[in-house]
């Protein structure tokens, strides 16, 4: 143990363990990156397939703001549009989150829970939700997807799951005429860590997603290592001493994991502080994406389906972005919130598709003749779920990190949180600096006190 | 055509305390001169509250992003008329203000003098004994100052062959925002001065209201991506501090470029029609002229679009 120079560990090769090295490297601070997979980009893999579409895993957020810190703006496209409904009947579409408002019915009820201001618990998600929104509103359409995503009633989750950076409503109703006036998908919310300005507005990489990871691994100074799996982390029980890797022995006195909590709290050896966490669950997503002719089929972008439909999302991502299906072609998204082993896990491509296909009809006229194909994903690590149950263990994670020196656990599977990947990068250009910092001095301790006397 | 060629870029640190975690503060292009399809990031320093562009253009990207068409290579009475005009006359008082006292036979070195505006001004309104220098890093600007019959040194100030310690007076107008080190700029201008020798700059302020209200995008001041660096009293001081210089005065002063410049960025970004955009550049009197009494209520008040200060060489 003389190595006084070892690097920091960063476990996963997608795009927060890129991030997490790029970062550290700002800092002077060596690192290894280790992908399980054959390849870096994870969940941020791009694919393209032999009819023309290319699609990545999940949808994926990108802004200007993000891809200019990264120095990658001029090789990226400006999306037209972006824009959210929810589907309340047919050819009843209001606009996501400022059309809802011209719903009589919603109004009343939130102005009433408002005025009345009814016993609730608001650190239940249920209770939140109908706190905020009004009764209707929330029983109606924002409980019912919570639901959907998360796999558990809305009286088991925890209101920290709507604990996002609120953008007020005269400033969507401002981003929203920006959104018109630029002919720019201005960002509105979704972006935790960084506040949405007219300014900020989402464009799309060439090459897909995976040309970020590729940008920043090509910037790193030693090369991702791939089929390299973690297998073990040793703590001395307060701190990190070391980790296996794909059957090598490494010392090191700093690890940052991207895996899913859960799983990194199976890897930890020597203490027991991580078991909390391994009761985490993800809740998984089954994707169908659907190739069909013609194009605009939905009245935008994202179309949320609270109800009549056993998927809780549907997508036409070629409306925003163009380029992603052959002309005169496009691809319609249904997402379903599914677990591994259950019953729509546990479905056939065909029966999913043909699911797809005889339900998304009120949606869709003619889908069966417009069908060219699809293809489905599954993806175990859609959502974390936000229970009840473990939320004080989610919150110290959240505030307290994993209680190990050396052990940092970062990115949306890593910190348990409904973030996008620009969070990721804002977050850890906040945390490395202190990463950095300690792994210096761990190191410097390490050498001065393994020094021969 | 400089224009397409694509430039590259690399992360800086902050410049005066060297830290790294820069917090997002406007994203925007070079909407003057179009000189890059690349978008820049201004970010804050949390410790020292500059303003930078984090990724920057290298140093080798300096030739696409100064086109042979800038301005600061061009600014002549032909083109400008009026507008050269009312500024000479402002910026030959303003500088004849920071040169009071000075000998009859000083030496006044201006750093970054593009086409040496100033230097002319002071030949022309200065005392004849005063002794002109000038240097800038770029050979087209020298050029253009040698055409008025200056003597310019082409070269950055750190290795300009002026004697240390042989300076009254240093400008360094709005140059500062424009180098890659400005701690090593300042000490090297710091050296050249005599004891009690004086550095008067002039730089964009990030504590201005035209900065709070376009800071997001269209800030004139940005000038993407040329302005590498940007100040607010606070990080003003503590540059001059990190770079051994005394601050004598520091205030703001009176500009309606950038309001002007956030206003057409605007309309560019936003695709206006360009009679609308030609009403707001510089060589737009109107325009200049209602920002400029506008921005003189907030130089009332301490917060002008430019910060001006005074510093001096420690004894």
């Amino acid at each position: 143990m003389s190595d006084r120079t070892a690097p920091v560990v960063v476990i996963g090769g997608g795009i927060a363990g890129l991030l997490a090295a790029h970062e550290l490297a700002r800092h002077g601070v060596a690192a290894n990156v280790y992908e399980a997979g054959p390849r870096i980009a994870g969940m941020a893999a791009t694919h393209t397939d032999e009819d023309g579409f290319s699609y990545d895993v999940g949808a994926h957020f990108v802004t200007n703001r993000f891809m200019a810190a990264l120095g990658m703006r001029a090789a990226c496209r400006t999306l037209p549009r972006y824009g959210e409904v929810v589907r309340l009947g047919p050819d009843r579409h209001p606009l996501y989150p400022i059309g809802l408002l011209g719903v009589p019915r919603f109004v009343r009820s939130a102005i009433w829970e408002k005025v009345r201001r009814p016993k609730r618990d608001l650190l239940v998600a249920a209770d939140r939700f109908r706190r905020d929104f009004g009764r209707a509103l929330a029983d109606e359409v924002a409980l019912p997807l919570l639901e959907a995503w998360s796999g558990l009633p809305a009286d088991e989750l925890s209101s920290s799951v709507i604990d996002k950076l609120p953008t007020s409503l005269a400033k969507t109703i401002w981003l929203r005429a920006a959104q018109r006036i630029t002919r720019r998908a201005v960002m509105i919310g979704y972006c935790k860590e960084e506040p949405s300005a007219t300014g900020v507005f989402h464009v799309y990489p060439e090459g897909g997603i995976a040309a970020i990871c590729g940008h920043v691994a090509d910037g790193l100074a030693s090369p991702v290592q791939v089929s390299s799996p973690a297998e073990r982390i040793y703590t001395d029980g307060e701190r990190v001493i070391g980790a296996r890797i794909a059957g090598q022995e490494i010392e090191t006195s700093t690890v940052i994991s991207t895996l899913p909590i859960n799983r990194l709290s199976q890897l930890v050896e020597g203490t027991d502080r991580l078991d909390r966490f391994r009761r985490f669950q993800f809740r998984g997503l089954v994707l169908v994406n659907l190739k069909l002719t013609g194009r605009q089929l939905l009245p935008e972008v994202i179309v949320w389906t609270p109800k009549g439909f056993p998927y809780f999302r549907v997508t036409e991502a070629s409306l925003a972005m163009p380029w992603i299906a052959p002309e005169g072609k496009t691809m319609i998204l249904c997402e379903f919130g599914a677990q591994p082993g259950d019953d729509v896990w546990s479905l056939s491509d065909e029966a999913i598709i043909e699911r797809c296909l005889s339900t998304i009809g009120p949606m869709i006229a003619g889908v069966r003749e417009r069908f060219i194909g699809a293809s489905v994903l599954r993806q175990p690590l859609g959502y974390p779920v936000f229970a009840l149950d473990y939320e004080p263990d989610r919150a110290s994670l959240a505030t307290e990190g994993t209680g190990i020196a050396g052990l940092h656990s970062v990115g949306r599977n890593g910190e348990f949180d409904h973030i996008l990947m620009e969070d990721t990068f804002w977050r850890l250009r906040r945390r490395i600096p202190g990463i950095a910092q300690e792994h210096l001095k761990a190191t410097h301790d390490h050498h001065v006190m393994s020094r021969p006397r | 055509m400089r224009a397409s060629e694509p430039i590259t870029l690399e992360h800086v640190p902050c410049c005066i305390c060297g830290a790294v975690d820069g917090a997002p503060v406007g994203v925007g292009e070079d909407f003057e001169y179009h000189t890059s399809a690349q978008s820049f990031l201004a970010v804050r320093c949390p410790s020292c509250d500059l303003i930078y562009l984090d990724p920057r253009p290298s140093l080798a990207s300096l030739p696409v992003i100064y086109p042979d068409d800038y301005h600061a290579f061009m600014f002549d009475e032909e083109q400008f008329g009026i507008v050269h005009k009312v500024r000479s006359r402002l910026e030959a008082r303003r500088l004849l203000r920071a040169g009071r006292g000075l000998p009859a036979d000083a030496h006044v070195l201006d750093v970054g003098c593009g086409d040496g505006f100033h230097l002319d001004l002071l030949r022309k309104h200065g005392p004849s004994g005063w002794f002109l220098h000038g240097v800038d890093t770029d050979e087209r600007a020298a050029a253009a100052a040698g055409r008025r019959g200056l003597d310019v040194e082409v070269g950055s100030v750190e290795q300009s062959r002026i004697a240390p310690g042989s300076i009254d007076l240093a400008l360094c107008i709005q140059t500062i925002e424009h180098v890659a080190d400005p701690v090593t700029v300042l000490r090297s201008i710091g050296n050249l001065l005599k004891p009690g020798g004086r550095l008067y700059l002039i730089t964009d302020n990030t504590g201005s209201p035209d900065f709070r209200l376009t800071k997001g995008r269209h800030w004139g001041g940005y000038h993407f991506p040329r302005h590498w660096n940007l100040f607010n009293k606070a990080s003003l001081r503590k540059l001059a501090e990190a770079s051994g210089m005394e601050v004598i005065t520091l205030s703001t002063t009176t500009s309606p470029v950038n309001w002007t410049y956030s206003v057409r960025n605007m309309l560019v970004d936003w695709n206006a029609p360009s009679w609308l955009v030609n009403r707001f550049s510089l060589k737009a009197a109107p325009a200049l002229a209602v920002f400029t009494a506008f921005d003189t209520m907030f130089t009332l008040i301490g917060r002008g679009a430019l910060l001006r200060a005074i510093l001096g060489r420690p004894r």
